[in-house]
């Protein structure tokens, strides 16, 4: 029984206009709206890619490699400066976010920072052997815990969260960056970033843990979302941001574990 | 391969599926039902006309609706 009284007398439209294809696509295309399996499709699809370049230039041991590396570490860098903005203290947004972008700047992404993971963990393969299963295992088992502790309410991020989170992932990437600067003028880098000494471990135990922590606010980023009815592009935003983080994640629990294996 | 290694690769292929698992449900109502959560709208803009079109379709069911 429709809740229209007209349609029940009448019944519905002949009109090959109105019951044709394109007016339902139009109306599905319209209600098109992201879900967390789109989601979680969208993040496995990511993975792959990253995993897919990082095989490539792990097993393809050439110089040519180093350099399809630094490009693809610099589209990845553009492809998400273009999709999460570029946010400056006391000035604020000098690049918006862009996330309908992500759909076309995601895959950019995760194949270039793919390149650059690949030769860095075969370095550390090198080093010291069977580090890589060791890193990827303690990523994901972080990633799970931190993933059942949200879902559960244990825990719950809320503005001050993001305060404490953003303003330490800031102060890290801003230590990054000076130590690149420092690197570039005298060879050398902060001792404390590489020093496997007791503050250095405790140094990366911090880095490790913001990384870890804002996994929180990409799982509140998805959740939200989806809540909200969000279009359908913000799964791959959602996965994007998700994804950045999970590297982000593993490159600090292999320095960690680089640190502990050379004492 | 170490012991360490083995029991982290296992430990590592649970967490994955645990992972990819738990990210399908939504979260309970002990995260959702507050009232000082992160407003996420305000920071990642949605694109207009795509927030206009889904805001104007909200209500619509099946059938037309019509203005009585």
């Amino acid at each position: 029984m429709s809740k229209h009284s007209a349609l029940d007398t009448f019944g519905r439209s002949g009109n090959p206009l109105i019951r044709s294809d394109i007016f339902s696509r139009q109306t599905s295309s319209l209600h098109e709206r992201m879900t967390l399996q789109g989601a979680v499709d969208k993040t496995g699809i990511l993975l792959f890619l990253t995993v897919l370049t990082a095989a490539v230039s792990w097993n393809i041991d050439s110089p040519m490699m180093g350099l399809i590396s630094g490009l693809g570490a610099l589209a990845a860098f553009i492809s998400g400066i273009a999709t999460f903005g570029f946010w400056f203290f006391f000035i604020g947004w000098i690049i918006k976010p862009r996330p309908h972008l992500a759909p076309k700047t995601a895959p950019i992404y995760a194949l270039g920072m793919g390149f650059g993971i690949g030769i860095m963990s075969e370095q550390a393969e090198m080093m010291f052997p069977g580090i890589v299963i060791q890193a990827v295992s303690l990523t994901f088992f972080v990633a799970a815990s931190l993933l059942f502790a949200y879902k559960s309410g244990v825990i719950k991020p809320n503005q001050n969260f993001l305060l404490i989170i953003f303003s330490a992932t800031v102060g890290i990437f801003l230590t990054y960056i000076a130590n690149l600067i420092f690197s570039a003028f005298t060879g050398a880098s902060f001792s404390f970033l590489t020093d496997n000494g007791a503050f250095g471990i405790g140094i990366s135990l911090f880095v490790v843990a913001i990384a870890a922590l804002n996994l929180v606010l990409d799982f509140d980023i998805i959740e939200q979302a989806h809540e909200q009815g969000a279009p359908k592009y913000i799964e791959w935003f959602g996965a994007m941001a998700l994804v950045a983080t999970l590297i982000w994640l593993y490159i600090e629990i292999l320095r960690l574990l680089m640190k502990l294996r050379s004492r | 391969m170490s012991f360490l290694t083995g029991f982290l690769g296992i430990l590592g292929i649970i967490s994955f599926i645990s992972f990819f698992f738990l990210m399908r449900f939504k979260a309970s109502s002990k995260q959702t039902d507050r009232s000082d959560r992160i407003k996420w709208s305000s920071y990642i803009p949605y694109r207009e006309n795509s927030t206009k079109k889904t805001r104007k379709n909200e209500n619509s069911g099946q059938d037309a609706d019509f203005e009585n």
